[in-house]
């Protein structure tokens, strides 16, 4: 459908210019799933294509190219597990999904073969005994907001989004409500930052609003640096025209002259599509000078980091965008009073942001009746490990643990034993079996030392040695120390240093006093949020498994039969 | 933080292989309406050189620099900084290993040490030969279903055990070619 040179754009000045656009973007997209045709749809991103997916797709386009069917480019859906899969409606038919598909089954696939790969209907209803999608485990439990458009949009097609409802909310923004009231939809939504940290987006962006310095700016934080988290990479690469809505939105409602997206730059695929989304969006005139008539200006810049988990610490973000290393700064100012260039800075991430059009278009109170209590909305949440059925979910905050582990994610895979979930990324501890029960937020989590953090979760079976895994968690983050404060610059080696000691069977009892010791100074004495948490990882695991910590020393063992005890240093230096 | 590059290591200027004239023209696009948006654009100035180059020597960093009214030294800052560059040039073979959770769950470990004792080649190094440079990634590829996995050159290859990840590196090792021919794009 749209590529990247297809697009002729019409320039639109008001907000007629808006609707009539619209109604011709929603009228082909009807008219694209009347029925009357066959479409296929294969989802391509960033974990897909490595799997054969660009490939799959190509064949699929020369099989059909003299007919009338109409082959699209997608994005994946999440579901790692099915790729590379292809969507295909026929005449009269729904959409069926079939999973695993190889370039060279295409062919058999669109003769009508391969029945048995079909994984479901993208309909409310079975058909031909092939039930919905929507009620396979992995789908059953999700809510999808901000995914609401993935694997079904062309991510190049600005008319796609626009016919799904994209910059509607934007509208309304630009010409029905005041700041006070989009402010105030969002602070009754209490949605609250996915980067990890859980701060209300509203009262940020009240203090945004009432900064007295201009020029404003805002930044949509997706630089998702972690060894275990995929999702913001994945909002760029399905719906990148929602992160630009809500952070547009954000740039009206604070008063922002400016908007930015900080994107990792290990994501090329988000980044070209997220670009893409910000040319179109240009060329249409929901950017500049102006806006549709409105009055109102708005610019935008896309930024991309060069490989440093720091960068996702404000601070150390708005130092990369302007160029220097990325350093956590002092705090106060906090950055809403100085922050890109010393001006006012609103800094959101981007899941936050991409909340932001629904909200907006259903109102606040809708959004505060999904989730818990103090944690409302749903959250992205991926998972890591051997599990049966990986990917990217969007469940309701307060979910269980273990419906996400064991339905979601669909359990082990044959042949491993579930031993722990490491939650937080590289900011927290594990957690176990006996949790599995509790619900899934922002607190709940924290009170047996895990952490929701950015939502993502990794597995690990009896295989994997808790003493190793420490070092492993505790050896990222020493690599990604920036190196400012000492605590963390030494502290950290040290811990590594230590725990090396341990795996080669060198260990004392004391050395488990020491790591806390060291540990405490690393958390007490570090600026940012990351030094702040870099040994938790580790404390998590001495908590939660002693007796393997204990093992290696007392004993001389290692009970997962992966360290290298015994074994002479060279070869047992490890990873780093 | 992350390489091993100390501003001893920087490479010579003789014997650069980067055209610095194609350095300039693939700059000419990037043009900044004020000081500040200069500043804002080295990063990505910086990524495209090492993008195309697979490193930034020291002139065509000091290219970077004049271009963007800035000094060499701050571009060395950000580049021995920032993970994904590179200030000496790469082997004829490229590769990403992934070193995320999933990996790490699933074996990545192994391949590390698979590469010192078999390849002799450690994180950021190139092979004696010259044959092969490793990056580890720190960080997630995003193929967390076919962990342990790593990109090589345009290929990519998961659920790899010691014995396929050794025969995947032989297989394109002995077919020749270059990360030169990987597509950028993914």
């Amino acid at each position: 459908m749209a590529t990247e040179t297809e697009s002729v754009l019409p320039r639109l000045t008001n907000r007629a210019d808006f609707e009539t656009f619209r109604s011709r973007a929603e009228e082909r997209w009807q008219g694209m799933w009347d029925g009357a045709g066959t479409v296929v749809s294969v989802g391509l991103d960033s974990s897909s294509i490595p799997k054969g997916a660009d490939r799959v797709l190509a064949v699929c386009r020369a099989a059909l190219s003299s007919s009338d069917a109409i082959v699209r480019e997608v994005s994946g859906n999440g579901a790692l597990w099915m790729e590379p899969w292809v969507e295909i409606m026929r005449p009269g038919e729904p959409p069926v999904v079939y999973a695993n598909i190889a370039p060279e089954e295409v062919p058999v696939l669109l003769a009508g073969g391969l029945r048995e790969r079909a994984v479901g209907v993208r309909a409310e209803s079975a058909f031909g005994g092939i039930p919905p999608l929507s009620a396979h485990p992995f789908f059953r439990h999700q809510q999808r907001i901000v995914l609401q458009n993935m694997g079904i949009i062309d991510p190049w097609s600005v008319e796609d989004a626009v016919a799904r409802g994209a910059y509607s909310a934007y509208l309304k923004v630009l010409f029905d409500l005041s700041q006070e009231e989009t402010i105030a939809e969002v602070a009754a939504a209490n949605v609250r930052g996915r980067g990890g940290a859980g701060f209300p987006a509203g009262i940020k962006w009240e203090s945004g609003r009432k900064a007295r310095v201009l020029p404003k700016f805002v930044v949509c934080n997706s630089h998702e640096g972690e060894p275990n988290v995929y999702k913001d990479r994945k909002i760029h690469e399905s719906d990148p025209h929602r992160i630009l809505e809500g952070i547009l939105i954000a740039c009206i409602a604070v008063g922002a002259e400016r908007g930015y997206n900080y994107i990792g730059g290990e994501y090329p695929l988000a980044i070209k599509r997220f670009r893409k989304a910000v040319a179109d969006a240009e060329r249409l005139g929901l950017i500049g000078r102006n806006v549709l008539g409105s009055g109102k200006d708005v610019f935008f810049r896309v930024r991309t980091g060069g490989g440093a988990y720091i960068c996702g610490e404000g601070s150390a973000m708005m130092y990369s965008i302007m160029g220097v290393r990325g350093q956590p700064r002092t705090k106060p100012p906090r950055s809403v009073e100085e922050g890109i260039w010393k001006r006012p800075t609103v800094a959101n991430n981007t899941e936050t942001l991409a909340n932001i059009p629904d909200i907006i278009t259903k109102g606040g109170a809708w959004y505060a009746s999904i989730g818990t209590e103090k944690s409302k909305g749903t959250k992205l949440m991926t998972v890591q490990g051997p599990m049966a059925t990986t990917g990217l979910v969007e469940v309701p905050m307060g979910i269980t643990l273990g419906t996400l582990i064991n339905e979601c994610w669909g359990g082990m895979r044959p042949g491993h034993t579930f031993k722990g979930i490491q939650t937080g990324g590289v900011s927290a501890g594990p957690l176990k079996e006996e949790h599995f029960d509790l619900p899934v937020d922002f607190d709940s989590l924290t009170d047996v030392g895990g952490m929701l953090g950015s939502g993502g979760f990794a597995v690990f079976d009896t295989d994997v040695c808790a003493v190793d895994f420490a070092r492993y968690l505790t050896a990222f983050n020493r690599y990604e120390s920036c190196s400012k404060c000492v605590p963390c610059r030494l502290g950290n080696p040290a811990l590594v240093e230590i725990l090396d000691r341990i795996r080669l069977g060198r260990g004392s009892l004391a050395d488990l006093a020491l790591m806390e010791r060291t540990s405490k100074h690393i958390i007490d004495l570090s600026l940012c949020g990351l030094g702040q948490v870099a040994p938790m990882p580790l404390l998590g695991m001495m908590q939660m498994y002693p007796e393997e910590f204990r093992a290696h020393i007392v004993d001389g063992v290692c009970p997962a039969g992966s360290c290298p005890i015994g074994v002479p240093q060279t070869v047992a230096a490890a990873a780093d | 933080m992350t390489q091993a590059a100390t501003p001893g290591s920087m490479p010579a200027t003789t014997g650069d292989e980067i055209d610095l004239d194609v350095v300039r023209a693939m700059l000419a696009h990037i043009q900044p309406g004020d000081h500040q948006e200069a500043q804002e654009l080295i990063l990505a100035a910086l990524q495209e050189v090492n993008e195309h180059f697979g490193y930034v020597s020291l002139a065509a960093a000091e290219v970077v620099a004049e271009h963007l009214g800035t000094t060499a030294s701050r571009v060395y800052g950000l580049l021995t900084f920032y993970a994904d560059f590179r200030t000496r040039p790469r082997g004829k073979h490229f590769m990403l290993l992934c070193h995320g959770m999933s990996c790490y769950a699933l074996g990545s470990q192994r391949l590390v040490q698979e590469l010192k004792d078999t390849w002799g080649v450690a994180d950021g190094e190139t092979t004696a030969d010259g044959e092969l440079t490793v990056q580890v990634v720190n960080g997630c590829l995003g193929v967390c279903d076919r962990a342990p996995f790593v990109k090589l050159d345009a290929d990519y290859h998961g659920d790899l055990t010691t014995e396929s990840f050794n025969e995947v590196l032989r297989r394109t090792i002995d077919a020749g070619g270059s990360w030169k021919d990987a597509d950028h794009g993914h």
